[in-house]
Order: C-alpha cells, then structure tokens, then sequence
C-alpha cells in the first residue's frame, strides 16, 4: 500500500492536483466534491424522507428521476475524490478515517441501490420478502450512512 | 469594522470557539450536513419549479420544505459561529462577501415566491407545467444556492480565509 501510495503521489495528475497554482486545480476540484456531495447525499434525502412519511402526498414512483443526479453526483466525487487522494496519497492511506469513509460509502451504496429496487417496484412491493427489511429502517439507514460518510469526509482534515 | 471585530473577538464566546479545538470540526461536519438538506430539498423543489420531474405534484415536493428550512437554519447558527470564532477572516474577504450577496439573494427570491407566484403553482399536479414566473424563481434560487455552496467552498482560495 505504501509503495503504491507513493507511487500515486508521484503521478502528474497528483502533482498538478497539490500543486498547481491555478484556481482551476485544487480549489475547484475540493468544490466540485462539495457540489456533488450536496447533490448526491441531497438527492439521497429527498428519497428518504419521503419514505419516512415527511411528504404523504408525494408519490414515490415521482421521485426515480433523481437517480440520475445521484448518479450524477457519485461520479463527480468518483473523480474528483481519486484526484484529492493521489494528490495526498501518503498522508490519507495512513488515515484510519479514510478507510471508514469508503466503507461507509460502499454500505450506503448498497442501501441506496436496494431503496431504489423497491421506489421502482412501487408501493404494492416495498416490503416484498421474508425477512426484508420495512423500506422506512432502510431509509433511516440510508441517512444515517451518508451522513457518516460525509461526517469521515469531513474529520479527514482533522484526524 | 475593526472595532466590531475586536470587540467580537474579546468576546467569551469567540475565544471558547477558537480555545475548544473540538467545536469547530463539530460545526462543520454539522454545517455539510446542513448543506445537503438546503441543496437536496431546496433544489429538488427548484428543479420542480423549473419544468423538470413533472410527475412531482408542486404542493407535495413542498411539503419536504421545512426539511430544507431546518439545514438552513443548522447553517445559519454553525455559520454564525465560524464568523463569531474569527471574523477578522471573514469581514475583509471578498469570497465571503460574495457568499453573502447569494444568501441575501436567494432569501429574496424565496420571499418574493411565497408572497406571489408561489400561491398561483400550489394546484399544480402531476403532469403539469410550470409558469414562466415559476420557472425563473426555481432558477434563481438554484443559482443563488450553488453561489453559496460556491463561494463558501472559496473561502480560503479566491478570499484568504484560513
């Protein structure tokens, strides 16, 4: 892992990612990670609390277009998420913090993806088979992940 | 100016933010989170506003609202404690003037839907288009949140804060 980390530092994308003057480089690529966090764990809640009971008057079903800026959002923090790891790889694969984070995201994804199964399935489905979970805990759930996701994201620069 | 920020940064309460090493990751984990909600729910009711998702009947997507109020109002206190704990970062920082310029726009815009075209979109059900009128304001306001986020973001990069 170390030598691959370093490895990765040492690489032009990561180079011009930490190093770089222009406005263009490290400070839009850190924004654009805020946006598509916004976007994508926004996106997430509107889902959500809507299952949560927040909207009784909103049909699930409405809501399948936000997928594609979950999506969307995921893959600008994708990207821009690779460029600010390489460009501090040494540092960040040393962070405990770090690797919860992934596994956050990688728990959350999960939910999400089973959420949407169900959002699409409509209504008559949501609690289809045994030992499923009511879709209301997976979307408590679904919260909760990617509010610890975005809570790692943020202790990285402290931890 | 200076005298303001002096006498802020005199104060028991700027000097608690600043000694606690703690608060001010505390507020801005609280304050990410906050944002999510402005921009997930606000915008999704923008996007509504602005023609998209027709199947979202209007009244419903509103009803998510308070949501969208309760991150504003997490980011309003966490970010009136980052300009409590050290203002002078903030008072001479042009990003952070920017940022209010947005903020101050998208409350505007939000006041100006609630006292006119807002009453008009309410019937609005699934399938139904949206008024020019709408469609502006949900811009606007979509705008005005993404200079916030934007701005805020640039704080330490086109201003010279931190």
């Amino acid at each position: 892992m170390t030598g691959f980390a370093a490895w990765l530092e040492g690489s032009a994308i990561a180079v011009w990612t930490r190093e770089s003057p222009s406005i263009w480089a490290y400070p839009t690529i850190l924004t654009l990670h805020t946006a598509g966090l916004g976007v994508l764990v926004g996106a997430n809640a509107v889902v959500d609390f809507t299952l949560l009971g927040f909207a009784p008057r909103l049909p699930v079903l409405s809501l399948a277009p936000l997928y594609r800026f979950m999506w969307g959002g995921f893959a600008i923090n994708a990207v821009t998420g690779v460029m600010l790891f390489a460009g501090d790889a040494t540092t960040k694969a040393r962070q405990p913090v770090f690797y919860i984070k992934l596994m956050l995201i990688a728990l959350a994804l999960v939910v999400t993806a089973v959420i949407r199964r169900t959002v699409e399935r409509g209504p008559a489905l949501r609690a289809a088979g045994p030992g499923a979970l009511p879709v209301r805990r997976l979307a408590a759930l679904s919260l909760l992940l990617w509010a610890g996701a975005v809570t790692a994201g943020r202790l990285m620069a402290y931890l | 100016m200076n005298a303001f920020v002096v006498w802020l940064e005199s104060t028991t309460l700027s000097r608690g933010i600043v000694h606690y090493r703690w608060i001010w990751p505390l507020c801005e984990i609280i304050h990410f989170i906050g944002l999510t909600l402005v921009v997930g729910i606000a915008g999704f009711f923008d996007l509504r506003l602005m023609g998209f998702m027709k199947r979202v009947p209007v009244s419903a997507a509103r009803d998510l609202m308070p949501l969208a109020i309760g991150g504003f109002l997490l980011n309003m206190t966490t970010g009136a404690l980052f300009f409590i704990g050290t203002p002078h970062q903030y008072v001479g920082n042009a990003a952070w003037w920017a940022k209010v310029f947005f903020l101050v726009l998208a409350g505007l815009n939000a006041m100006f839907f609630e006292t006119t075209v807002g009453a008009r979109t309410m019937n609005l059900g699934a399938g139904d288009d949206t008024p020019m009128s709408a469609k502006i304001v949900g811009t606007v306001s979509l705008v005005s949140w993404l200079g916030v986020l934007y701005w805020g973001r640039m704080l330490p990069y086109l201003g010279n804060a931190f």
